[in-house]
């Protein structure tokens, strides 16, 4: 064995050292600049399903296919606040349907009947077209297929229906299956509170 | 059949253009036809050529002409009301009751504003003096009106009507705020019905017996009569497919202008047989 | 994968210069219209009457923070241990313990995300693009491994590491592969390395995270994933019966830092050197060519500990210095 520091171990030591040096000051520098926990989201003003502007595209039902999660964790999240608690939603409803007896188009839009419709506040007994009435998105059976997010958007809705992706369900890829396949670029990193936060496509996360 | 004649406006720069919005349109005695958006009243001859312009002090929603020539602009929070010649006459200013006028219409005398944000409409006399609300004595509490605007017109009985989108229908009413009855129900696939989630958006009548309204998405004008019934299918194709609350107006000659939102142009139709 | 890359970057500039010239006129077109809601449109609590409370929209909230962190400690504990284990205590067993547990908890319960084989990516995208802001958690996973390696060896591949233990678990009956091809082969690290820094540092639009898409292993970690990549990860675990840890010799880019890393380490695997018997058992028993001259050759050796229970001096834990 050696009697003391042998060359090699000595540049050994310094080469160590050196690159020792070099990763502190790239972890400075990558500290310096980090955000807290980013997470996926969609950004809905950049959405086929939700930007404005388009009329008549057909709707993008990437988020469902493309997500590694068997059972998309995008899902069609309904702005409460900003609902207009119609009583014909044309999120709901497929208004092109024929009108049956009660005044109410026949079919509906949702493949997966995830939508409840549920008539809320005072409500008349006597003239159902008097009430307002809630539109609940089952999260358990929505799959983020956007047909009611479509049905939703401005001008022949209010917009309040939006793909969002729920974190109880994301498992959180590095590089978002999604977002590769998204033509418009609408799955984007953001910072755990502004993902949370409910947005319309008139607000531009940009 | 009706066929498009002249595109007034326009987006763009000049003194005849819009720049942002294109808001109310509305025609006066002599087939002159007003224009608010942005923050100007334009007024156009019955050939389409600009004649007078001037700013208003806000965004304006509405405007109407007198049958003295007063023109009146709704605003948020306040209705200002000018001379033909563009000076400003008087100012009303309530922030309560014209929390935000869509709508302004006179009947004998009386001055009616339909309010946005209390989604009714309010009869005042000639000198400001509020006397009651229209339309709010349901259970609803006032119109539904998920696209924000309330708009009305009153015919030559001094019949208001006024548009319900939410329920899809016409409804008239006295000035009194007494219900008369309504037209119009929802339907998808007729084009004689309302579709979509709120329409009709706009109303005016016109002459003995003809009521004129737009829709959105997709945007249409059309026309019926008082009992309910459609005379014609007024245009659809020839608006941008995003507009929303197109404001319609018609002469006496029966030319129909109706305000494209988007393309912030006036479209004006000419009907051959019906009036 | 050098065959493929070919063609395939050709193809990601040409999409990228077909998506750039289609979208960005879209991009001006497209939300030029603005709808106005100056007043509240939708319908307030009061105006819905009867008690109606307008309900808030759910908000799941993501994993929280402090479970993140606590992988980065958990990582840096698992590391500690297997230099522990490895270099104090010597004991084949009980690093395989650890290599199952560690299995057990990055891989399959955590899915085997994050990982510091794809943190490559987010560390070289963020140092090329300046609005990319990485994690401090991706950081931290990114270095310590090895920083470890400077000082210890692959810790981090042998104890820790669940692509890795995957392999470690399904090594039956080893062949050595001669120096050679060996050598050859472990240039394909770099190469994956290369091309994964170059895709991952890419603008948005062509960008891919080829590590991540390519992991053979999280279709098991996850339960579920495409077929193609299924069937990948089966090959290499049914090579891995014959030829030990093929995806980490040959394929890990985080492989080929940790091997530069750990030829400056001083400490790691050592056997026996106090009494050596030139017997070459501890060579046989290595399934990865790690040990030459009866030496554990640092930049190789990923701490499985087999030459220490094939070693006959290796009678007690601190038998050799």
């Amino acid at each position: 064995m050696s009697d003391g520091l042998t060359r090699r171990d000595a540049l050994n030591r310094v080469a160590r050292g050196t690159v020792l040096l070099g990763f502190g000051g790239t972890a400075a520098f990558l500290i310096e600049k980090a955000d807290g926990q980013v997470v996926w989201q969609v950004d809905a003003s950049r959405c086929v399903n939700s930007r404005l502007g388009e009329v008549g595209v057909p709707v993008c039902t990437l988020c469902t296919t493309e997500c590694v999660v068997q059972q998309s964790a995008v899902r069609a999240v309904n702005n409460f606040r900003e609902c207009g608690r119609c009583y014909i939603c044309p999120a709901y409803y497929n208004i092109k349907s024929a009108v049956d007896e009660k005044g109410l188009p026949s079919e509906k839009l949702c493949p997966r009947d995830a939508i409840e419709r549920q008539p809320i506040g005072m409500v008349d007994p006597g003239d159902p077209a008097n009430n307002f009435y809630e539109y609940i998105i089952d999260d358990e059976k929505c799959d983020g297929c956007g047909i009611c997010v479509k049905g939703c958007k401005e001008p022949l809705g209010l917009g309040s229906i939006i793909l969002k992706v729920r974190h109880n369900l994301c498992v959180d890829c590095n590089h978002c299956a999604i977002s590769l396949a998204c033509p418009k670029e609408a799955l984007v990193r953001q910072p755990v509170a502004d993902a949370l936060e409910p947005t319309l496509a008139t607000h531009s996360t940009r | 059949m009706y066929k498009q004649v002249q595109v007034i406006g326009g987006k763009g720069e000049g003194a005849h253009r819009f720049g942002r919005t294109l808001r109310s349109i509305t025609v006066d005695g002599s087939d002159r036809l007003y224009a608010v958006g942005d923050s100007e009243l334009k007024v156009f001859d019955a050939d389409g050529t600009l004649r007078h312009r001037w700013p208003t002090s806000r965004p304006g929603y509405a405007v109407a002409v007198a049958d003295d020539g007063l023109v009146c602009v709704g605003e948020a929070g306040q209705v200002e009301i000018f001379d033909s010649g563009g000076t400003l006459a008087n100012t009303w200013r309530d922030a309560e009751r014209l929390g935000r006028i869509t709508a302004i219409g006179f009947v004998s005398g009386y001055v009616l504003v339909g309010d946005a944000k209390d989604r009714a409409i309010r009869r005042y006399d000639a000198s400001g003096t509020f006397l009651n609300d229209i339309g709010k004595n349901n259970r609803m509490q006032g119109f539904l009106i998920p696209n924000g605007i309330v708009d009305f017109s009153v015919d030559a009985d001094g019949v208001i009507h006024a548009t319900n989108p939410g329920k899809h229908r016409i409804e008239r009413y006295t000035p009194d705020d007494q219900l008369l009855g309504h037209i119009g129900r929802f339907n998808g696939i007729d084009p004689a019905g309302f579709s979509g989630c709120c329409n009709p958006t706009n109303v005016t009548v016109a002459g003995r017996d003809r009521i004129y309204v737009t829709e959105k998405a997709e945007p249409r004008a059309k026309v019926y009569d008082f009992q309910g019934s459609l005379i014609a299918v007024i245009a659809t194709d020839v608006f941008d497919p995003n507009c929303k609350n197109m404001d319609i107006a018609v002469d006496r000659r029966g030319r129909v202008y109706v305000a494209d939102t988007v393309r912030l142009e006036i479209l004006a139709f000419e009907g051959d047989a019906e009036s | 994968m050098t065959a493929a890359a070919q063609p395939r970057r050709s193809l990601v500039v040409l999409a990228t210069l077909v998506l750039l010239a289609l979208l960005a006129p879209d991009k001006a077109l497209a939300q030029g219209v603005q709808y106005e809601r100056p007043v509240e449109v939708a319908p307030q609590q009061e105006t819905i009457g009867g008690g109606y409370v307008t309900p808030d929209v759910q908000k799941p909230r993501p994993r929280e923070y402090w479970l993140e962190v606590l992988d980065v400690v958990l990582l840096a504990f698992a590391m500690g241990i297997a230099v522990w284990l490895v270099v104090s205590r010597r004991s084949r067993q009980w690093a395989l313990g650890l290599t199952v547990a560690c299995l057990a908890y990055f891989g399959f319960y955590r899915e085997g995300c994050i990982c510091p084989i794809g943190s490559i990516q987010n560390v070289a995208l963020s140092l090329a693009d300046p609005t990319y802001k990485i994690p401090i958690v991706v950081t931290a996973v990114f270095f310590m491994p090895l920083v470890v390696a400077l000082f210890f060896g692959r810790a981090f591949c042998g104890g820790v590491c669940p692509l890795g233990a995957m392999q470690e678990l399904v090594v039956l009956r080893p062949v050595q592969v001669p120096r050679k091809l060996d050598d050859a082969l472990g240039l394909l690290k770099y190469v994956y390395l290369g091309l994964a820094i170059l895709l991952a540092v890419q603008p948005a639009i062509a960008r891919d995270f080829v590590i991540c898409r390519f992991d053979p292993f999280v279709g098991f970690f996850r339960r579920e994933g495409f077929a193609h990549m299924m069937f990948i990860g089966a090959g290499f675990l049914v090579l891995g019966t014959v030829v030990g840890r093929p995806y980490c010799r040959y394929l890990c880019p985080y492989g080929g830092l940790l091997s530069w890393c750990s030829r400056l380490a001083k400490r790691g695997v050592t056997i026996s050197p106090a009494k050596e018997l030139d017997c070459g058992l501890c060579a046989n028993a290595c399934p990865y060519g790690a040990i030459e001259k009866n030496r554990a050759v640092r930049k190789e050796c990923l701490y499985c500990a087999r030459c220490y229970a094939s070693c006959p001096c290796e009678t007690s834990p601190g038998a050799a210095v």
